[in-house]
C-alpha cells in the first residue's frame, strides 16, 4: 500500500467522514445564519452612511435603544429575584425536613417545564383588569398592582424560571460532603455563617450557571413580553414587530437588532464560564450534605417559604387547567363548568397538533442521531476539529430562538435553498436549537465509558462504523433515550423561532395558543395550554419514574 | 523456529515523552512472550501500538514477514483480551464470543460450530445464554479470552488479564489460560507487572523498564543470570552491596567489600582490577555459619532480625558500615535456629554472585 492510499484512506474513514458531515450541518445552520445576520446589520440601501450606520441608528432613537434598556431592566430584576427565591428553597428541601419533599421536586419540575407564554396569560386571567383576583379583592376595596408592564414580567418570568436555581443549587448540594459543614461548624462558625462562608461559595458554580440560564432565557423571552408588555416593550418584541410587521418586515433592522440580543447572550455565557473555571472547586462527596435537625419553628418557616413560593408559581398552571372546563366569553370566564372549550378545538387541533408533534418527533430524532454523532467525536477523538465542534455546540446555547428564527430565514428564503415557511426549516431549527441536550447526554456517558470495550470491538475485526452502531449506540441507550426525551419535552412548546419561521400550513399548538390568547379567546387558549402542558409532561414522567432520573437532568 | 511477530526498531513519542524506546523482538510461532515491567514502563503502549490502536512514531511491525503498520486495527486479526475484560455488557455469552466470527462474515453454521467448541474450553456451554453482569469475574475473564481466540487470531495479546481478579482466582486462571495457550498453540504477548506470573507462564520474558527493553531471555536465564542490574533487582530479591575488585584469576573475582568483607566470584568477563562494581546474590543462596569474633574470612556481620514466616524464615544481618543482608532459609523442623545477636559468616558459593555496574551516585 502506498503512502498516498493511506493518507487518503484516512481522509475518508468513517469517522473523518462523519466529522464533516456534522461540521456542515452545524455551519449551514447556525454559524452561517449568524454570520449572515451579522452582515446585513453593517449593511444598508445606500453606501455613504459607513457600515455602522444601523446601530448609530439603533443608539440615537429613544425608541429603539430603550427596549434595550428595557430588557435589562426585566432580565437583571428577575435573575436577582430568582436567586433570592430560589436558593433559599432548593437549601431548605434539601437540607431540612420539609414535609412533602419529593411532591415539592415534583411541583418545580411541572413549573420548569411548562412553557412561559401559558403562564402569562393565566397570570391574566387571575390578576388582570378584569381577573379573578383583581375583581375579587376589589369588592373588599384592596387593589394590587398591574401584572402588565415591567413589573408583571419581572414576576412572571421570576416565577417560572426560578426552577433554574432551584435544580442546579439542589444538585450542587449534592456534591458537598458532609464533612466539609461538620468541620466548619467544629471549628466554631454558626449555621447562617457556615452557609454564607463555606456552603455558598462551594456553590458559586451552581449559583452562577442558575443566575446565567435564568438571565438569558428573560433576555430573550419573546412570548411573555408580548402578551404582559402593552407599551412596555424589550428587544425581542421590538426585533418580532420589526421582522414581520405589516409593511413587509426589514430585515436589516431586525437583523442588527438580533446581533445585539446575541452579543449580550454570548457575552453572558462567556462571563459565567469564566467566573465559573475561576470558582470551580472540582468537590465530589463521599457522604453528600445530609438533612439536618431544625427546631420545629424554623422547619415549619422554611416549609411555608417553599409552599408559598411553589405554590403561586403554580398557580397558573392549576388555572389553565380549572379554567379550560369553564365557559369563556372572550377574556372574561364565567363559573360555570363546560366541555365548550374542548369541543371548540376538536375541529380546529388537528393540524396544529399533527405539525407539532411531526416537527417535534423529526427534530428529536435528528437531534439523538447527530448528537450521538457529535457526543462521541468530542469525548473519542479529541482534537482541534473536535474542540472547534464543541464550541459550536456551546455557542448555540447562546443563540436565542428569535435570532436562530431571523438568521434561518434571511439565510434561506433565496432559491435553490428557499425554505421560508416550510416545514423543514421549523424542524431543522427545532433541531440546531436543541442539539446541545443530546450532545451533553452522550458526552457525560461516555466519559464514564472506558474505551476498552469499542476496542474490543475493533480487535475482533468490526469497523469503526460496525463499532458504533453495535456496540458504542446500546452502550449508550441509556443516555440517548434520556436526551431524547429531554429534547422532546423542551422543543414541543418552542414559540420564539416558531413565530418568526411559521406560515399558515406550518402552525403548532404553541403558536394556535398564542394566537387565541392574542385574540382573547381565553377559555381556548386554556384548553389547548392543557394539551400542551399534557405532552411536555408525559415524556418526563417517564424519564422520572421508568428512568429513574433526577430531576437536576433538566437543566 | 519461524517468526510469527518481528518487532523492529520500534519508538513511540507522546510530545516530550518517549513511552517506547527503540524496541526490537521476534517473537516464534506458539511462543508465549511476556513484558514484564512495572507501570508505565511502555509495555501496555508497545501491545497497543501490535494491536493497531496506536501509531508508532518510527519502526516497523511483522505478522509472518508481512508489515502490518499501514493494517488499520479492524483488519489486523489480533485478539486482545484487555485488563478490565471489556466484555460487551449487552450481549449475551454465545454472542460475545461470537461477535468476531460475525464481523468477519463467517456463515452461521460455522460460527455456532466454533463458538461451540470455544464454549467447551472454556466450560461455560452451559451458561451460553447468560448475560455478563450475571457471571463472575473470572467467568467473564473466561468469555473474554474465548472471544479472542476463536477468531483464531495471528496473535493473542493480553493486558493484564488478571490484575482484577482476587488472589486464588488469579493463581488459577493463570494456569488455565497457559493450559488453553499451548493446547491452541497460539502465539500470545502477555502483559504484566507481576513477575511471579511472567516467570511461571512464559516461554521467555522481555523485561522493560523506561520504554526500553533490559533483557529478553527465558523465565529460568532471567532469574539467575540477569544481565542489568536492573533485571536482577526487579525480578526476584536481591541483596546489592558495592564493592571494588582486589583479585582477578582466571574468571574468578574476589571482590572488598565495605568493612573488609570478601567474596568470591566465578564467571565474570570484561572485570578490571580494582574496578568498584556492585556486588549481587539472591537471599536463598546464602547461607548462616557462626564464627567467633576474631575471625574475619570472608562476608561476616551480626544476626539482627529474624523474620519467621512460615515456610521460610529470613535473617537480616548487619555486616558493618550500615549495610544489610537479608538472607533466607527453608525452614526444617527441628532444625537449629540462629542466635539473635550473635557473629556469622555468610557462605554463597562464588557461581551464584553476579557484579554489576556500580549504583548511580
Amino acid at each position: 500500500m502506498t503512502g498516498a492510499m493511506v493518507a487518503a484512506r484516512r481522509l475518508l474513514g468513517f469517522w473523518p467522514a462523519v466529522t464533516a458531515a456534522m461540521l456542515i450541518v452545524t455551519a449551514a445552520l447556525l454559524l452561517l445564519p449568524v454570520v449572515n445576520i451579522v452582515g446585513l446589520s453593517f449593511s444598508g440601501e445606500e453606501d455613504t452612511a459607513g457600515v455602522l450606520r444601523n446601530y448609530q441608528m439603533f443608539f440615537s432613537e429613544p425608541y429603539y435603544y430603550r427596549t434595550l434598556i428595557n430588557s435589562f431592566i426585566v432580565s437583571i430584576s428577575a435573575t436577582v429575584l430568582a436567586l433570592l427565591v430560589g436558593v433559599p428553597a432548593a437549601y431548605f428541601t434539601s437540607r431540612f425536613h420539609i414535609w412533602m419533599r419529593s411532591l415539592i421536586r415534583a411541583a418545580v419540575v411541572l413549573i420548569f417545564v411548562s412553557p412561559p407564554f401559558i403562564g402569562s396569560y393565566s397570570w391574566i386571567i387571575l390578576l388582570g383588569r378584569n381577573g379573578l383576583v383583581t375583581t375579587t379583592l376589589a369588592d373588599y376595596g384592596i387593589s394590587l398592582p398591574s401584572i402588565y408592564g415591567a413589573q408583571g414580567i419581572i414576576f412572571v418570568f421570576t416565577l417560572h424560571y426560578f426552577p433554574f436555581v432551584f435544580l442546579l443549587v439542589s444538585s450542587g448540594l449534592k456534591s458537598i460532603d458532609q464533612s466539609i459543614e461538620d468541620a466548619a461548624r467544629n471549628l466554631g462558625s454558626s449555621e447562617f455563617a457556615t452557609f454564607r462562608k463555606v456552603i455558598a461559595p462551594l456553590l458559586a458554580p451552581s449559583i452562577s450557571t442558575g443566575a446565567l440560564l435564568v438571565f438569558i432565557a428573560c433576555f430573550t423571552d419573546l412570548g411573555t413580553p408580548i402578551i404582559l408588555g402593552e407599551r412596555f416593550r424589550v428587544l425581542p418584541v421590538l426585533i418580532y414587530g420589526e421582522f414581520v410587521n405589516d409593511f413587509g418586515g426589514r430585515p436589516v433592522l431586525a437583523s442588527t437588532l438580533s446581533v445585539l440580543l446575541l452579543l449580550i447572550t454570548t457575552a453572558a455565557l462567556l462571563l459565567q464560564r469564566w467566573y465559573a473555571s475561576r470558582n470551580a472547586f472540582g468537590t465530589a462527596a463521599v457522604r453528600p450534605l445530609t438533612l439536618q435537625e431544625q427546631p420545629f419553628k424554623k422547619r415549619l418557616l422554611a416549609a411555608l417559604f417553599v409552599y408559598t413560593l411553589v405554590g403561586v408559581a403554580l398557580l397558573p398552571l392549576v388555572n389553565i387547567i380549572v379554567s379550560s372546563f369553564l365557559k369563556a366569553n372572550g377574556p372574561v370566564l364565567l363559573a360555570e363548568f363546560t366541555l365548550d372549550n374542548y369541543q371548540r378545538i376538536l375541529g380546529t387541533i388537528g393540524r396544529p397538533l399533527w405539525n407539532t408533534i411531526f416537527f417535534t418527533t423529526t427534530a428529536t430524532l435528528l437531534c439523538a442521531v447527530f448528537g450521538t454523532m457529535i457526543g462521541y467525536i468530542i469525548v473519542r477523538r479529541p482534537g482541534r476539529i473536535s474542540s472547534f465542534l464543541d464550541t459550536i455546540i456551546m455557542f448555540s446555547f447562546a443563540v436565542p430562538g428569535i435570532v436562530l428564527g431571523v438568521g434561518l430565514v434571511v439565510t434561506y428564503h433565496h432559491p435553490p435553498f428557499a425554505m421560508t415557511g416550510t416545514a423543514l426549516i421549523l424542524i431543522l431549527a427545532y433541531f440546531i436549537r436543541r442539539l446541545p441536550f443530546s450532545v451533553r447526554s452522550s458526552v457525560g456517558m461516555l466519559q464514564q465509558l472506558s474505551r476498552d470495550t469499542e476496542e474490543a470491538s475493533v480487535n475482533l475485526g468490526a469497523g469503526p462504523a460496525m463499532t458504533f452502531i453495535k456496540i458504542t449506540v446500546p452502550l449508550l441507550s441509556v443516555a440517548i433515550l434520556s436526551g431524547v426525551l429531554l429534547t422532546w419535552s423542551n422543543t414541543i412548546r418552542e414559540l420564539s423561532a416558531t413565530l418568526i419561521l411559521q406560515s399558515g400550513r406550518t402552525v403548532t399548538v404553541s403558536l394556535e395558543i398564542f394566537n387565541e390568547v392574542v385574540n382573547g379567546n381565553f377559555g381556548v387558549a386554556s384548553a389547548l395550554g392543557t394539551v400542551l402542558i399534557l405532552l411536555t409532561f408525559l415524556p418526563l414522567s417517564v424519564l422520572f419514574t421508568a428512568m429513574g432520573k433526577r430531576e437536576d437532568a433538566l437543566v | 523456529m519461524t517468526t510469527a511477530v518481528s518487532i523492529n526498531k520500534v519508538t513511540k513519542r507522546f510530545d516530550a515523552t518517549t513511552a517506547v524506546d527503540d524496541v526490537t523482538i521476534d517473537i516464534a510461532r506458539g511462543e508465549f512472550f511476556t513484558l514484564l515491567g512495572s507501570s508505565g514502563c511502555g509495555k501496555t503502549t508497545l501491545l497497543r501500538i501490535i494491536a493497531g490502536f496506536l501509531r508508532q512514531t518510527s519502526g516497523t511491525i511483522r505478522f509472518d514477514d508481512k508489515p502490518i503498520d499501514d493494517v488499520p486495527a479492524h483488519r489486523r486479526n489480533t485478539g486482545m483480551v484487555f485488563q478490565n475484560y471489556a466484555i460487551f455488557p449487552h450481549l449475551s455469552v454465545f454472542d460475545n464470543i461470537a461477535y468476531g466470527l460475525r464481523a468477519r462474515g463467517c456463515a452461521r453454521a460455522e460460527i455456532d460450530t466454533r463458538v461451540g467448541q470455544m464454549l467447551e474450553l472454556i466450560q461455560l456451554a452451559a451458561l451460553k445464554n447468560r448475560r455478563p453482569r450475571e457471571l463472575s469475574g473470572g467467568q467473564q475473564q473466561r468469555v473474554v479470552l474465548a472471544r479472542a481466540m476463536v477468531i483464531q487470531p495471528d496473535v493473542l495479546l493480553m493486558d493484564e488479564p488478571l490484575s482484577n481478579l482476587d488472589t486464588a482466582m488469579r493463581v488459577h486462571l493463570r494456569a488455565e489460560i497457559r493450559a488453553l495457550q499451548r493446547q491452541v498453540g497460539i502465539t500470545t504477548i502477555y502483559v504484566t507487572h507481576d513477575q511471579e506470573e511472567a516467570l511461571l507462564m512464559s516461554d521467555r520474558v522481555a523485561v522493560m523498564s523506561h520504554g526500553r527493553v533490559k533483557q529478553i531471555a527465558t523465565p529460568l536465564e532471567i532469574y539467575n543470570t540477569p544481565e542489568t542490574r536492573f533485571v536482577a533487582g526487579f525480578v526476584g530479591e536481591c541483596n546489592m552491596l558495592p564493592g571494588k575488585v582486589v583479585e582477578l584469576a582466571d574468571q574468578t573475582a574476589t571482590v572488598a567489600l565495605g568493612e573488609g568483607g570478601r567474596l568470591a566470584v566465578q564467571g565474570v568477563s570484561g572485570v578490571v582490577q580494582g574496578q568498584a562494581r556492585t556486588v549481587a546474590f539472591r537471599p536463598q543462596d546464602a547461607e548462616l555459619q557462626p564464627v567467633p569474633d576474631d575471625d574475619t574470612r570472608g562476608l561476616c556481620g551480626r544476626l539482627v532480625d529474624i523474620q519467621f514466616l512460615g515456610g521460610t524464615v529470613r535473617f537480616v544481618v548487619d555486616i558493618g558500615a550500615g549495610a544489610i543482608v537479608h538472607v533466607a532459609a527453608q525452614r526444617r523442623t527441628g532444625a537449629a535456629i540462629p542466635v539473635l545477636g550473635g557473629r556469622y559468616r555468610l557462605d554463597i558459593p562464588p557461581h551464584a554472585v553476579r557484579l554489576f555496574e556500580p549504583a548511580p551516585a
